[in-house]
């Protein structure tokens, strides 16, 4: 379903996704490689948890999978009680690098989903224009995306992203390439938007700052192979500004992080790999 | 602020000036350079003046050339084969590659057959075109398809095959129909390496619309060269050299603006 009118429209019916068991095996025979152990694991609609863990755990894997672009060996995700089959427009999907369309306008990028949900072209860049406006980019709508910021290019990645009203958004270290400030702001866009729309959000990062400020649950993933080895309640009240960060209730659950994400980076660390993250895409 | 220097930063400014001033001077004065020293050469006695003829004789041919009426004819005939056969192979090897690079079965089917012909010169398909297709103008526009056809191909195919799969994923995850991928994405990602092919492929049809003219036909400018040499006409030879190197030039020029703007990413 296409938004009808105003991108701050109601939220999105549904969006609970169940890991089952998920297994992935990379390659096959003497050079198989398990990427993911029998991660089980639930989000409920509407929440915002972030998978935390090394590179080279497995973490953006699971995300693929949820997406649709990986098939698990074993076990199986569902989004409300359907499993995932393949990639679709009720999961957007934002990645490490903006990957807009180089040849499209920035209003063309975001006016992509909803044209390929049957909208008009005009249709679908009045709706573009509604999302790109909670993005704060409204003025940029013309512009060639290589011509705008990291931090600007990833908003518009945002706003296609969520264009096509999806259940769930799924983000695999979308702040990861930005520098400090930036990432800072962004993080507190993307709070904001999540509050408007209401998506359940899947987040992949390595930043324990970052896990904490956004999620309302963060699951700590091992080294590889991925399994989940913590899973942490954020009990810091909504909306969240920046300053929560120097709070001791920050620091405390900070705390209960930082022991297991540290011991798996050293193992992840001794096993000498980054095997399929950093670039985000594979 | 004392400097131990004798080159203070406002000498280094002055000098860049002036070495920016020479650069530009030599461009401008690069090809009339060329032309006087070619016309001293050949007036030099060092050389034959009959079979080097200077730049001034030169000119002198292509003005009676132009007179004689046969230059707009050879002109046109030339421009019209490499044009249309330049049109065909574009077409059709743009086409194909983007098929072949999408899909694999299709690229399983015809790559091998593709790599075995591709390496065919042109000009060693003359003397079989002409048996073919006479000395028509299908054997020509034949020959220059053959030579763009397979440039332009490889560079659709690998175009296709380069297209960001990070890219391609944001238009899966947005609900793109695979019946859409490829004008929504593929053609699109992949026409920058296409225009680089079809920008090769410019040069490689003017370099065969030789071997198709001299391959026997009634008007042309590799042609006319071919019958100016009969008739030892030095100057008329290198006025066809000119033109064909003009025309070829000003080919890739106007090529690369339009490219610029068309395909800006």
């Amino acid at each position: 379903m296409v938004a009808e009118g105003a991108a701050g429209a109601g939220s999105p019916a549904g969006g609970e996704i169940r890991l089952d068991a998920l297994s992935v095996v990379f390659g096959r025979g003497a050079n198989a490689l398990l990427a993911v152990d029998r991660v089980s694991a639930s989000v409920a609609a509407g929440e915002f948890v972030c998978l935390l863990g090394p590179s080279g755990c497995g973490k953006s894997t699971v995300m693929n999978v949820i997406a649709g672009f990986e098939v698990p060996s074993q076990g199986r995700v569902t989004l409300d009680g359907e499993p995932v089959t393949g990639p679709g427009p009720d999961r957007g999907m934002v990645f490490q690098k903006p990957t807009l369309f180089p040849w499209k306008s920035v209003r063309d990028n975001v006016a992509h989903g909803p044209r390929m949900q049957g909208l008009s072209t005009k249709e679908a860049r009045k709706v573009a224009d509604e999302f790109l406006a909670l993005v704060g980019l409204r003025a940029f709508a013309n512009s060639r995306p290589d011509t705008l910021s990291g931090g600007m290019q990833q908003r518009v990645g945002i706003a296609r992203a969520l264009t096509p009203r999806p259940k769930v958004l799924l983000m695999d270290e979308p702040f990861g390439a930005l520098d400090a400030q930036t990432r800072s702001m962004m993080q507190e866009n993307l709070l904001r938007i999540w509050v408007e729309q209401r998506p359940t959000v899947v987040f992949v990062t390595h930043d324990i700052d970052e896990a904490i400020f956004l999620a309302d649950r963060v699951l700590i993933m091992s080294a590889r192979p991925g399994r989940i080895v913590e899973e942490i309640t954020v009990t810091l009240p909504r909306p969240r500004d920046p300053s929560v960060l120097l709070t001791p209730e920050f620091l405390a659950i900070k705390q209960l992080c930082y022991a297991p994400v540290r011991r798996e980076s050293l193992r992840s660390f001794e096993q000498g790999s980054s095997v399929g993250e950093g670039q985000g895409s594979v | 602020m004392t400097s131990t220097s004798s080159r203070t930063p406002r000498d280094a400014a002055a000098a860049a000036r002036r070495h920016d001033a020479l650069r530009r001077g030599l461009t401008v004065f690069s090809v009339p350079l060329f032309l006087c020293l070619w016309e001293a050469v050949s007036r030099s006695g060092v050389v034959n003046i009959v079979l080097f003829p200077p730049p001034s004789t030169v000119a002198v041919a292509l003005v009676d050339w132009i007179q004689s009426g046969e230059f707009f004819d050879d002109f046109w005939m030339s421009l019209s084969r490499v044009v249309i056969g330049f049109i065909l192979g574009a077409l059709a090897g743009s086409i194909v590659g983007v098929l072949t690079g999408r899909y694999e079965l299709l690229a399983a089917l015809l790559s091998p057959v593709f790599q075995l012909l591709r390496p065919i010169p042109p000009i060693a398909f003359v003397p079989i075109v002409i048996l073919w297709f006479g000395l028509g103008e299908t054997g020509k526009y034949f020959l220059v398809f053959w030579g763009v056809f397979f440039t332009v191909w490889i560079a659709a195919h690998i175009g296709v095959q380069k297209v960001d799969p990070g890219v391609i994923r944001a238009a899966k995850s947005l609900g793109t129909p695979e019946r859409r991928m490829l004008r929504e994405v593929l053609i699109p990602g992949a026409l920058p390496y296409i225009v680089v092919g079809l920008r090769t492929s410019i040069s490689v049809s003017f370099y065969t619309l030789v071997a198709a003219e001299l391959a026997g036909t009634f008007a042309g400018l590799a042609y006319r060269i071919d019958i100016a040499q009969q008739n030892l006409q030095m100057g008329k030879m290198l006025a066809g050299l000119v033109v064909l190197g003009a025309i070829s030039a000003a080919a890739d020029r106007l090529f690369e603006f339009a490219a610029r703007r068309l395909v800006w990413w």
